[in-house]
């Protein structure tokens, strides 16, 4: 990979070099206007609209919760032409901008002109919440009419007919076969499956959204990654068996120093497994996501800062490049759904376990012998 | 500007959370009860149907075998049995068959015995009689020879002893 990158700058570089004299112009104008030419970032973070460009805007609903109650807006340019003095952060010290004599977004960001009371929690529907429906949505157009016909009786006393049943089939047994049974306790993996199964499917099809055309992976946002991590680890704590609190605050078969040292190590420990889960499925989306943007906006970069004809030279790499990218996105939408659920099961499985271990017998002969 | 970026991307924001946390634990719920639970309860039943039927084909396997080499078994002890029958059939045939021979050897002997007797008895009865007639006749011979010169006593002895010496040869 690093060499790729290696060969396509070195190629880009003597492409610039040759062209230097020609794009000598648009340098300047690429210098003057001093600002990214390609808005990554909005891109990557959650908005209060839906952004179907070049067709248009969806305004998402806003709700929230200031030091005056609740306020609920139909779309944010309802809120900000509403007289309820609520005004885009932007217009604090700009002119706001009219269309129409309507008080459009700029930021999208609410605030009180007077700056108070303040807004505090907002529970405003957001882009990347519509999309997690989306994708629970899918989730329920499967399976509904799946189990429908699991309850009449096909594949349940006959053969699974058909494709759609025969794939979801595989992957709802690969969930239970592959991922919860060998992890989880054999008398307690049923318990989880509903969770597992919902993990799996959402995020699979959250993720897979990321690779549509104007589609979001949710995934690919710190607060969703967040909140399942968050569901793993009341999974994990709320079913935890007796042997799990025994191993944090009593480590077996060590000395006594070391028990007392283990203690916080533990601890710590119970907070970082669902952390990395946390982590892990938002860096490697939003690597993607950021990826895929960023060989795209390299064309436009390139083409601002080193003319047209080396843009358009070198776009062929680019797109190359995404379409690589964008195969190996597919397979980590995979890949990532199935690691959060296969760990997941895992810490589950680890909290949950009760082994009949005789530690506390070996560790008293021990101690007799010392 | 970086740290802006930085900033903006690991917010973690507490409406959306909150949001997300709800209803994906709605969404769980209802999943649960109108998907995962009737296709899992569904995959289970086949399973246990599939395996139970392979249990119960095995044991009619099993019985078959068991079956087949019963009668397999009782085939060879019929055979078995008959062929025994018949030998016994043929020796008793081959018994009587030696009793009868045996049986009618005695009777021929014992007839044959019956006939020595008779004969023996004839033959004893007849030479008494014929001594008797001889001693008669001779008597009267000798009585008619001798008539005048001796008298009945003295040719009685006579005819005794050469009697007696007859029979002695």
């Amino acid at each position: 990979m690093k060499q790729y990158f290696r060969i396509i700058i070195l190629i880009l570089t003597t492409i610039a070099l040759s062209h230097q004299s020609l794009s000598a112009s648009e340098e300047q104008q690429g210098v003057e206007s001093n600002s990214s030419p390609v808005d990554l970032l909005s891109k990557v973070v959650d908005s209060n609209y839906l952004d179907f460009q070049p067709l248009g805007y969806i305004e998402l609903p806003r709700f929230f919760y200031a030091e005056d109650g609740f306020h609920f807006f139909r779309s944010t340019t309802s809120a900000l032409n509403s007289d309820r003095g609520f005004i885009d952060v932007a217009y604090l010290e700009n002119e706001p901008e009219t269309e129409g004599g309507v008080v459009v977004p700029a930021t999208y960001e609410l605030t009180r002109a007077e700056g108070e009371p303040q807004i505090l929690f907002d529970f405003s529907i957001t882009k990347h919440l519509v999309w997690f429906w989306f994708g629970v949505f899918i989730v329920f157009i499967i399976f509904i009419p799946l189990a429908r016909k699991y309850q009449r009786g096909v594949g349940r006393t006959t053969e699974p007919n058909g494709v759609f049943q025969n794939i979801f089939e595989t992957l709802v047994l690969f969930i239970r076969d592959n991922v919860a049974r060998p992890n989880i306790p054999e008398d307690k993996y049923e318990k989880f499956m509903p969770y597992l199964l919902t993990a799996f499917f959402s995020i699979l099809f959250m993720n897979l959204f990321g690779l549509l055309p104007w589609g979001v992976s949710s995934t690919a946002d710190v607060t969703v990654t967040a909140a399942l991590a968050v569901l793993t680890f009341f999974a994990t704590q709320i079913f935890a068996s007796k042997d799990h609190w025994k191993h944090i605050f009593w480590f077996p078969d060590v000395p006594v120093f070391i028990k007392i040292m283990m203690i916080p190590v533990e601890i710590v420990g119970q907070f970082t497994k669902p952390f990395a889960l946390c982590i892990r499925l938002f860096a490697n989306m939003t690597s993607g996501k950021i990826l895929i943007f960023s060989l795209i906006s390299a064309i436009f970069i390139i083409d601002i800062h080193f003319g047209a004809i080396a843009a358009y030279g070198s776009s062929i790499f680019w797109i190359g490049l995404t379409l690589f990218v964008y195969i190996l996105k597919a397979f980590i939408a995979f890949i990532q759904a199935y690691v959060f659920v296969i760990l997941s099961a895992l810490f589950i499985g680890l909290a949950t376990e009760e082994h009949d271990h005789h530690h506390g017998d070996e560790h008293a002969v021990e101690h007799a012998h010392s | 500007m970086t740290t802006v970026i930085a900033q903006s991307l690991l917010d973690v924001d507490f409406g959306l959370f909150a949001w997300i946390l709800i209803t994906f634990l709605l969404f769980m719920f209802i999943l649960a009860k109108f998907a995962w639970k009737p296709i899992l309860n569904a995959l289970k039943e086949r399973e246990s149907s599939i395996k139970d039927s392979l249990e119960s084909a095995e044991i009619a396997m099993e019985q078959a075998k068991k079956i087949s080499a019963d009668n397999e078994k009782a085939m060879k002890e019929a055979e078995q049995k008959a062929q025994e029958i018949r030998k016994q059939a043929v020796e008793e045939a081959e018994a009587i068959r030696q009793e009868r021979i045996e049986k009618s050897r005695k009777e021929a002997e014992a007839m044959l015995e019956q006939a020595r007797e008779t004969i023996e008895q004839e033959k004893q009865k007849a030479l008494v009689e014929l001594r008797k007639e001889v001693a008669d006749l001779a008597v009267q011979a000798a009585s008619k020879i001798i008539e005048s010169e001796l008298d009945d006593k003295k040719n009685k002895k006579l005819v005794d002893e050469y009697i007696q010496d007859i029979s002695k040869n």
